[in-house]
């Protein structure tokens, strides 16, 4: 089976729109949070979220937004973008030009692009609110295409004229990362030589603020420390939003195009909870058992992992989870190996969480670095015998994991490995 | 452009005309649903709307049509050719073009379904579509194509001396091509080594077209098909010659109709190679006969589509009054 490496990185988040911003802001544990302006209203408790910068897309008119410069995008391809397949667009844009991809090698049959999102309800919403208002042909003609759960590869496929396979996942928070795993295994298959693996959200009041309802929000006021993952006092997660793409390529193509890679994708593997529709498993089972399976696929034991990049949102029994299954799987080494959540740093992204996160592990491995879990005032108890890293450290890991969990008790767990 | 909206019928009568008030709300929806189009185009509009007047609509609608073309191609729209083609020319896809009726939709107040927008080819297209919306009279048919084997079949001349390969003759103009290989008989002595599409061909070429237009198009004098082998040549006037024309170029072809009264049709044409003009002709006038034999209105019915039923049909179906266009 061929190997799978990471040779292209795109980033528009809440810590940076670029890989260097971002690599800054996750070695200097800079956060993206902010008071945020569309939260300050008498009905919802929550005021913070962690908004991408430089980019204004309130509008309903997709004319009237604006990006940052160097960007340019027809009218054609706007009208049919939500934001967050404009933030992918701008990622992929980055990813493109960090792989050094030519056009042809970005179209053709072997290669594909699997993608993440839940679609744009503040689009749909409006969409709805116009067809039910003024009649269903005074709709604009694209509104469903950016507004629909599959509108980031809709889009990002038919602009980038991609030829191989694509999809899109939907499995809420770890969406982006079952979009890694099975672009891992379009390469690994030898069915693909490259694949886009993309995640994106709009990460604005109304992707965010139904999870206030859940009471899965925190209801700090501080961004400075709203988002805790691991704390004694955490209350829940900080909503974020943006675009994240990685290039998956097969070691064929990487000795072919002679290009220096991120990092490996090694294997990964998933398992669901069979528990609960919303709350993670108690003892964390499912996380534990896509964990055990990840690191079969890829050939490593516990006893190599040197970083996990954690789900841990900052909620208090998803954390708790998580903890309990990295107790499992890592046993005696638990001590040892770094466990961090960059959910401190940059919020949850939902369905852009896990290949934003498996993008930050890259960084990591190519750069030598394991970044902090910030905003720690006291861990939490429950976490005893995980070696939670509070500071950023400047050791190089070899072996990774990446951790997501989402609605249904789905896990995937990806394994990152220096190449 | 002041041709479209004459020669149409009657205009629409009191009654019909009744389109509610103006008010200051529809004046500020109008003007921020147009926030993108040029300012001319904005008081056009709210001129259209406040008294129905529609010399406008052209303004209007090019300058809709302008507002979601990409900047760079916006110049060619101001050239003001009406045979400029949406596709082709101003990269507009079929979304884009539902884009540009329902601004104009919404501006003007009408109401069209998808069918109706299937033949729109050219700007010239758009205009009297809008028109003929407003004036509530029937679209007209949208331009038929005509391959070469059609064009071979009708017309009365033949290769090697028939300059039309491909023809869309419309209720109101015709547009051709013609590719010229090299092969020609005549290149051969025009010039000498130096092979150059003689100004004379190019007149027969638009000539030929402006025969298809007379067979093929409608005249709008009803149950009559004009005699294929009694069109002949009578005058032209006003030739210009731009561009010489070599080998490998693909001509295209225009006429249009400025008056049509048996026995003498005046034309007016123009060739182009790409977007380069290469001759215009201000009147080109041909003479021609109907053919006796189909008087008859039930021989119409058999002669295959040669008389395309647009002023027939206005008969046949009442003109919807301008109340119903309008919505509510």
């Amino acid at each position: 089976m061929p190997k799978v490496y990471v040779t292209g990185l795109g980033f528009i988040t809440s810590i940076g729109n670029d890989r260097a911003e971002v690599t800054r802001s996750l070695r200097e544990m800079r956060h993206g949070m902010v008071v945020y302006p569309p939260f300050q209203r008498p009905d919802l408790p929550v005021k913070v979220a962690a908004p991408v910068r430089g980019f204004s897309v309130e509008s309903t008119d997709p004319e009237d937004w604006t990006f940052p410069a160097g960007y340019r995008i027809k009218r054609e391809v706007l009208r049919g973008l939500g934001p967050n397949s404009l933030y992918a667009y701008c990622a992929m844009i980055q990813a493109i030009a960090d792989a050094k991809l030519s056009e042809q090698e970005i179209s053709n049959q072997q290669t594909g692009l699997y993608a993440a999102s839940a679609g744009s309800p503040g689009l749909l919403y409006r969409l709805l609110t116009q067809m039910h208002a003024q009649g269903v042909m005074r709709c604009p003609p694209l509104g469903i295409v950016a507004a629909i759960a599959g509108t980031v590869q809709f889009n990002l496929v038919a602009h980038f004229k991609i030829k191989g396979a694509s999809t899109g996942f939907s499995s809420a928070c770890a969406s982006s990362s079952h979009a890694m795993g099975f672009a891992y295994d379009e390469i690994s298959l030898g069915r693909q030589s490259r694949m886009f693996v993309v995640g994106a959200e709009d990460g604005n009041y109304e992707t965010i603020a139904p999870f206030a309802g859940m009471r899965a929000l925190s209801l700090s006021t501080d961004p400075d420390k709203a988002s805790r993952p691991f704390d004694i006092a955490r209350d829940g997660f900080v909503g974020t939003g943006g675009g994240v793409v990685l290039v998956l390529e097969s070691e064929d193509e990487v000795a072919r195009r002679g290009v220096t890679p991120y990092c490996e994708v090694a294997g990964w593997g998933q398992a669901s909870d069979g528990h609960n529709v919303a709350i993670s498993h108690p003892e964390g089972d499912g996380l534990r058992r896509a964990m055990e399976l990840a690191l079969k696929c890829s050939k490593q034991e516990a006893a190599d992992i040197d970083y996990v990049n954690a789900h841990a949102t900052s909620t208090p029994i998803g954390d708790v989870s998580e903890v309990k299954a990295l107790r499992a799987v890592l046993g005696p080494r638990a001590a040892q190996t770094a466990v961090s959540s960059t959910k401190a740093l940059t919020g949850h992204g939902l369905s852009l969480a896990g290949a934003m996160e498996s993008a930050f592990c890259a960084l990591a491995i190519k750069d030598g670095f394991m970044p902090g879990s910030a905003h720690i005032t006291r861990v939490d108890p429950e976490c005893e015998g995980i070696h939670i890293l509070r500071t950023t450290s400047d050791v190089q890991p070899h072996v990774v994991l990446n951790n997501s969990s989402g609605f249904g008790g789905a896990n995937v767990c990806v394994v990152l490995r220096r190449a | 452009m002041e041709d479209l909206v004459a020669n149409r019928g009657p205009a629409p009568t009191k009654e019909e005309a009744a389109p509610k008030p103006f008010t200051p709300e529809d004046e500020v929806a109008l003007r921020e649903a147009l926030k993108r189009c040029s300012p001319a185009t904005v008081e056009a509009a709210v001129t259209y709307r406040r008294i129905r007047d529609t010399a406008q609509l052209p303004t209007i609608v090019i300058g809709v049509i302008e507002r979601y073309v990409e900047s760079e191609l916006r110049p060619k729209l101001r050239e003001g050719d009406d045979e400029l083609r949406l596709v082709e020319d101003l990269g507009v896809d079929s979304l884009t073009m539902m884009e540009i009726v329902m601004l104009v939709e919404e501006t003007i107040q009408v109401q069209t379904n998808n069918d109706e927008l299937r033949g729109l080819r050219t700007v010239g297209d758009v205009k009297t579509f809008i028109d003929c919306k407003v004036k509530g009279l029937p679209i007209p048919k949208p331009a038929k194509f005509i391959p070469l084997e059609q064009i071979a079949s009708v017309m009365p001349v033949q290769p090697p001396f028939l300059f039309v390969s491909e023809a869309q003759v419309g209720a109101h103009s015709a547009q051709g091509k013609y590719k010229l290989t090299g092969q020609e008989f005549f290149l051969q002595g025009h010039f000498k080594n130096n092979p150059i599409l003689p100004a004379s061909i190019m007149l027969e070429a638009l000539g030929q077209l402006a025969v298809l237009f007379l067979i093929e198009g409608s005249l709008g004098e009803e149950g009559k098909a004009v005699d294929s082998s009694k069109i002949f040549f009578t005058s032209c006037e006003g030739v210009r010659c731009h561009r010489m024309c070599r080998p490998g170029d693909v001509l295209t072809l225009f006429v249009k109709p400025k008056r049509v009264k048996s026995p003498f049709a005046t034309f007016e044409g123009s060739i182009r190679v790409g977007q380069e003009k290469a001759a215009v002709v201000e009147e080109m006038t041909l003479a021609f006969a109907y053919a006796e034999a189909v008087a008859q209105p039930a021989a119409v019915a058999d002669a295959p589509a040669s008389v395309a039923p647009v002023l027939k049909s206005s008969s046949e179906t009442a003109a919807p009054p301008l109340a119903a266009a309008v919505r509510a």
